[in-house]
Parts: structure tokens; C-alpha cells; sequence
């Protein structure tokens, strides 16, 4: 049922958003429709005619803006601003043909209760609405024992358990809410008074505080035995409910059972709070007030604030070290030392064929010299034959290198660039000797 | 006068509600009647406990606005002094708590209107200068930042002294022993004979101004 609820309340708030629904009422307006309420009440009226509007609206501008002019222009907008909000509805259907006939809406007529809303609950009123909340509950359980068809449910127990006693709880609950106003504006007259007249409000605070305290309590005691009667009857309804297997009277019961544990738990938090208030106050105006009816107190303590820099001052306050309690004496524990689980880390050696071809190269270059040969070109002529053509150009620098470290290689101021074997030219050089030191 | 419930010290030391009041008392912290039976408590051991800590060096100080509070008067006790920030805030809660706005609220303000109340009446020059005091230049906007971080430690400490609660958002709800802060100014004598009074009895110090820079005294054990 709850999920329910929510489920439509979501669908509401999504209507409204979307349809950009606003309320902007001027107090022109405000003050329009308590008139129109007003007299509505006064003559038993269910409809305003046309002409019905403009002169209330033009009494409600006499009262309020003597001087405004164009009052039945005023009157047009006023109108106008009121149906678009829904304020205000024409009823009539004649259209054109006629001046129309209005009515105001539900919303209108809410607002208004909220303003005109003096229901506070009073002993009286709480006796009263809590003795016809009993009627109705007990009515409703006789039904519920005759009850047989669910026809006979709906109409004699789940009808009444959501309208009229729901209604009747509503309007316990409405008044609750009168008097947390009213509460509202006692400790706000309190702090006026004080703010006023200091030691001359004190009896009046006083009285103040006494009366709403005892209308709490009386309140209280009211709601503290009249909700425990209500609450068994609603608990013998949802027995009977629950044996018919009728869920619907059970979920009605059982919601009732909630507004009134509600209007029980007001009584009780709003006696704390209030008792809590009290005593402040009371001692506020007893310890406070009474001892420095001439407010002298506040007064030396603001030029004693406002030149404290000047000559500064400080309280001294206990402060006693906090007993220190050592830590208990424990053995610590020798921690084993981070290892790594032991493998076998050296790696298999792997047959690499010795490199041949250097000693080759070089004997073959010793052997060039040997043979006499005097320079560079002649000995790459000699060796290169051997070699392959891809490796020739890494060997001939190989051969060079060999040959500066086996002679003494000379080479001519300009010196010439000869063809050897493999595409590649070389400058020349002139080996001394042409001998290697075998 | 009413009739004691204790007769020995021991039943005294003996009851439950010993220990956390005899802790709270010796913190510094200030007894009122809001403390319920804490405070009734005390004010049933009166005569004993008071026999009890002078042997500690301190008084257990009872005040006409009703509350407790143990005044260190030897050596044998550790004590401290207010700071300058718990001081003008605890004054300019003392002047709130007199006010008839705090009454319609119940005894509850806010820890803005103290700031603001506090700024208006010592201006905030030398509110920056009480709180800054190590600073001969300051930036304006860090400045009022450190003001605003002190005042809020300040309202932390003197909750823990039992002058404030702390309540839901920035709620403060204002206590008795606020009026300790009136002290000086209660009465009809010059509140500078007053106050020269009460540093005699050894319930407040002056400072000179050198003094400002150093962290609150601390003695004792």
C-alpha cells in the first residue's frame, strides 16, 4: 500500500514539473479569497455570480488599499490570475451566453483554512473528538461483526474506518499542529516582552508559560487514556478483520492504528520539549531577571567584552594530568629473516663452435706479407680471393687493422683510391719491408 | 537547608557517580544544574568533597548561579588558564545567554551570531590581533580564516568545561556556568577592584602583553 502511495506521490511531483505548476499569489489575492470564503460561509452560498466577485473584490480593496484605482480592472486580472491557478473555477457552462457563475476549489479553500486556522486543541475540543472517534470505532465494530458479504465490508467497516474516523483523527491531527503554532508564538511573546519590559514581563512570562503548560497536561492526560481505549477497539476490528480474512479492513485498521499512535506520541514529545523549555525559562526569569531588574548585568558585561583586549584576563580552571597507565611489558618475538625459496642458479652452459675464421684471416694476411707483398691492394688482392663477397667490406677493415699492428703502413700525401676485389676501392698504402715478424 | 545524603567521605568515594564526577571535576569541567543528578550529587556531598580536595589544594567553588567548579589554589593540582579565544567567546556567550532572543530559543544560538556578535563589539581589528597575536602582518582573508578556526576551537574547549553543547549543524546550547564569565562585572564595585579581587583568590590571571604570544600556563603534576 505504502509502495503504492509512493508510487502515485512520484507520479504527482512528475505531472506537476512537467506541466510547470506554480502557486504566485499576491496578498491582494490572499486577502480576495478569505472574503470570498467568508462570505460564502456567512450566506450558505456554493457558487459566486460574476458581479458577486467584483464586489467583494472591490470591498476587499476599500479595506485594504483605500486610494487603488481601476478596481474593476484590478478585479478582471485578480480573477483571471485566480482560475489559471486553479483557484477558481467557473461552474456555470453558459459560456458566452452569460455572465458566469464560480466556485472556489479545493486548493482555494485550503489555503484559506490555513490563514483563518484557529482550531487549536483545546481540553474540550480533544474530549470531543476523541468520544466521537470512540463512537464511530465501536459502531464500526459491531458492523464488522455482522458483516458477511464484501459488500457489507466496504460499506459498514472499510468506509468508515478511512473517512470518517480517518477524517476525525485528521482533525485531532490538524489541531495538534494549531497548538504547536500557538506554542510557537508564546515563546516568541515571551522573548518580546522580555526585550520590552525586562523585569516588568517577568509575571506575564510567567502566566504564559503556565497556561500553555497546563493545557499540555491536560491534553496529555486526555490523550493518555483515551488513545489506549481507541487503540483496543481498532485491535479488536483487526481481529475480526483478520478471522473474516478481510485485508483491506486489516491494512484500514491497522492505518487508523498508526494516526493514532501518532497523535499519542505528539502528546509525549511535546510535554518534554515544552517541560524542558519551562524549566529554562522559569529559571531564566527567576535567576536572571529578578536579580538584575535593570539589565546593569548584560550592560557591564558588554564594556567589560569590548575593552578586554585592553586589559586582558583569563579564568584558571583545573586540569590534572590524566594517570598514565604504561604499556604491558611483552616479549618480542625474533622475526625470521626474509628468504627466497633456493633454486639452482646457474644457468647449463650452451656449445658455442669457436670462431675460426680471425685466425684464418689472420694467417692469411701474415702469409700475404711473406709472400713479399708491398701494399694494401695487394694484400686484400690475395686474402679477399678467400673470402666471401657478402663479408668482404667487414674484412677489409679486419686486414687493416691487422696490418698497422704487423707493420708500419706508409701512405703518400695524396693518396690514391685502388679497386680490389668485392666492388670495393680502397686508399692505398705502402707496407715497409713487406716481412712479418713470424 | 537540606538534609545531606552523605554523612562519611567513603560513601561519597563509594557511590557510582564518584568516579565520573570526581574525573569531570578535576578536568575543569563545570557542574550545573542541567547535569541533573550529577549535580545533585554534588551538591549533596558539598561539605565532604570540599574537605576532600582542599587536601589537594583546590577549593570546590560553589556558585550563587548554581553550578560547581574546582578552583586549584595550591600546587598539588595541574591547572591551566582559559585562552584569550575561550575567553572573548565565553564572554560573548555569557552576554547571548542574557539575552531575550536566547530565552525564546530556548537557551539555543548559533555559532554564527556568535561570530558576529563577537566582531561588533571588539571590532574585528582587534579580534584579529587577540587571536593572530604572533603576527605583525597578516592577509586579511587569512586572518579572519584563523579567526574563525580559533573561535570554533575555543567553542570546543569550553564545551569540554561544561560552559556549552555542541549541538546538530552549528547549534549551540548555552549553560549556566556561562556566568562565571560575568563574574567580574557582578555587583557594585568597580569591576577593575573586582577583577583585581578575584586574581587575589587566585580564580583568574592577568596577562601583560608579552605574555599574549605563550601558550596557556600549565602546572603542576
Amino acid at each position: 500500500m505504502a509502495s503504492t502511495e509512493h508510487d502515485e506521490s512520484l507520479h504527482v511531483i512528475a505531472s506537476i514539473h512537467r506541466d510547470g505548476i506554480c502557486l504566485d499569489l499576491k496578498p491582494v489575492d490572499l486577502c480576495f479569497l478569505v472574503a470570498l470564503h467568508t462570505r460564502a460561509t456567512q450566506r450558505s452560498l456554493t457558487c459566486f455570480e460574476e458581479e458577486v466577485l467584483l464586489d467583494v473584490f472591490e470591498q476587499v480593496c476599500d479595506a485594504v488599499d483605500p486610494d487603488g484605482e481601476n478596481l474593476r480592472k484590478r478585479a478582471t486580472h485578480a480573477i483571471g490570475r485566480l482560475r489559471e491557478q486553479r483557484l477558481l473555477s467557473r461552474v456555470d457552462g453558459a459560456g458566452i451566453i452569460r455572465a458566469g457563475d464560480y466556485s472556489m476549489s479545493r486548493l482555494a479553500s485550503g489555503i484559506v483554512e490555513f490563514f483563518m486556522a484557529d482550531q487549536v486543541l483545546t481540553r474540550e475540543s480533544l474530549s470531543l473528538l476523541t468520544k466521537a472517534l470512540l463512537a464511530s470505532l465501536f459502531q464500526v465494530k459491531t458492523e464488522a461483526r455482522k458483516a458477511e458479504t464484501p459488500d457489507e465490508w466496504r460499506l459498514h467497516v472499510v468506509g468508515p474506518l478511512r473517512v470518517t474516523v480517518g477524517d476525525l483523527v485528521a482533525g485531532i491531527e490538524r489541531r495538534q499542529r494549531g497548538l504547536d503554532s500557538q506554542q510557537e508564538q508564546v515563546q516568541k511573546q515571551i522573548g518580546e516582552l522580555l526585550d520590552a519590559d525586562w523585569f516588568a514581563a517577568v509575571e506575564q512570562c510567567q502566566q504564559l508559560l503556565d497556561e500553555t503548560t497546563t493545557t499540555l497536561s491536560e491534553l496529555n492526560s486526555v490523550l493518555l487514556h483515551d488513545t489506549h481505549q481507541i487503540l483496543t477497539v481498532l485491535s479488536d476490528i483487526e481481529q475480526i478483520a483478520a478471522q473474516a480474512g478481510k485485508a483491506d479492513a486489516e491494512e484500514a485498521t491497522q492505518r487508523v492504528a498508526e494516526q493514532v499512535d501518532r497523535v499519542a506520541a505528539w502528546g509525549r514529545t511535546r510535554q518534554l520539549a515544552w517541560s524542558t523549555y519551562y524549566q529554562y525559562v522559569h529559571r531564566f526569569l527567576r535567576d536572571v531577571v529578578r536579580l538584575d531588574p535593570s539589565r546593569a548585568l548584560s550592560e557591564r558585561l558588554r564594556n567589560q567584552l569590548a575593552d578586554w583586549t585592553k586589559q586582558p584576563y583569563f579564568w584558571v580552571v583545573a586540569q590534572a594530568s590524566k594517570i598514565r597507565v604504561l604499556r604491558e611489558n611483552t616479549v618480542r618475538e625474533q622475526r625470521p629473516p626474509v628468504v627466497r625459496p633456493p633454486r639452482d642458479r646457474e644457468m647449463p652452459l650452451e656449445y658455442v663452435p669457436a670462431d675460426m675464421e680471425a685466425t684464418a684471416l689472420e694467417d692469411a694476411v701474415r702469409s700475404a706479407l711473406a709472400a713479399g707483398k708491398t701494399t694494401l691492394s695487394e694484400v686484400l688482392e690475395v686474402v679477399l680471393a678467400d673470402v666471401d663477397s657478402a663479408k668482404r667490406f667487414a674484412v677489409v677493415g679486419r686486414i687493416a687493422a691487422l696490418l698497422v699492428a704487423e707493420s708500419s703502413p706508409r701512405s703518400e700525401r695524396e693518396r690514391p683510391w685502388v679497386r680490389v676485389p668485392g666492388e670495393i676501392e680502397i686508399e692505398e698504402w705502402a707496407l715497409p719491408g713487406g716481412q712479418m715478424h713470424a | 537547608m537540606h538534609e545531606s545524603a552523605f554523612h562519611q567521605l567513603e560513601e561519597v568515594i563509594q557511590d557510582s557517580l564518584f568516579p565520573e564526577i570526581d574525573l569531570a571535576l578535576r578536568a575543569g569541567r563545570h557542574v550545573d544544574r542541567d547535569d541533573g543528578e550529577r549535580y545533585a550529587f554534588v551538591l549533596d556531598a558539598q561539605s565532604l568533597l570540599e574537605s576532600f580536595y582542599r587536601r589537594y589544594g583546590c577549593e570546590l567553588i560553589h556558585a550563587s548561579d548554581g553550578f560547581f567548579y574546582l578552583l586549584p589554589v595550591g600546587d598539588q593540582m595541574g591547572r591551566r588558564h582559559l585562552t584569550a579565544g575561550e575567553m572573548l567567546v565565553g564572554q560573548t556567550l555569557a552576554l547571548l545567554y542574557l539575552e531575550p532572543t536566547t530565552v525564546q530559543a530556548g537557551g539555543v544560538t548559533q555559532q554564527s551570531v556568535v561570530v558576529a556578535r563577537l566582531a561588533s563589539l571588539v571590532g574585528e581589528r582587534e579580534l584579529i590581533q587577540a587571536l593572530n597575536p604572533r603576527r605583525r602582518k597578516y592577509d586579511e582573508r587569512v586572518a579572519q580564516e584563523t579567526v574563525r578556526t580559533e573561535i570554533a576551537k575555543a567553542l570546543r574547549g569550553l564545551e569540554s568545561l561544561g560552559f556549552i553543547n555542541l549541538e546538530e549543524g552549528e547549534q549551540l546550547r548555552l549553560r549556566l556556568g556561562l556566568l562565571r564569565f560575568a563574574e567580574a562585572v557582578r555587583g557594585l564595585s568597580e569591576p577593575a577592584d573586582a577583577l583585581s579581587r578575584l586574581i587575589a583568590e587566585g580564580k583568574a590571571v592577568a596577562q601583560t602583553p608579552g605574555d599574549e604570544d605563550e601558550e596557556p600556563e600549565e602546572t603542576g603534576t
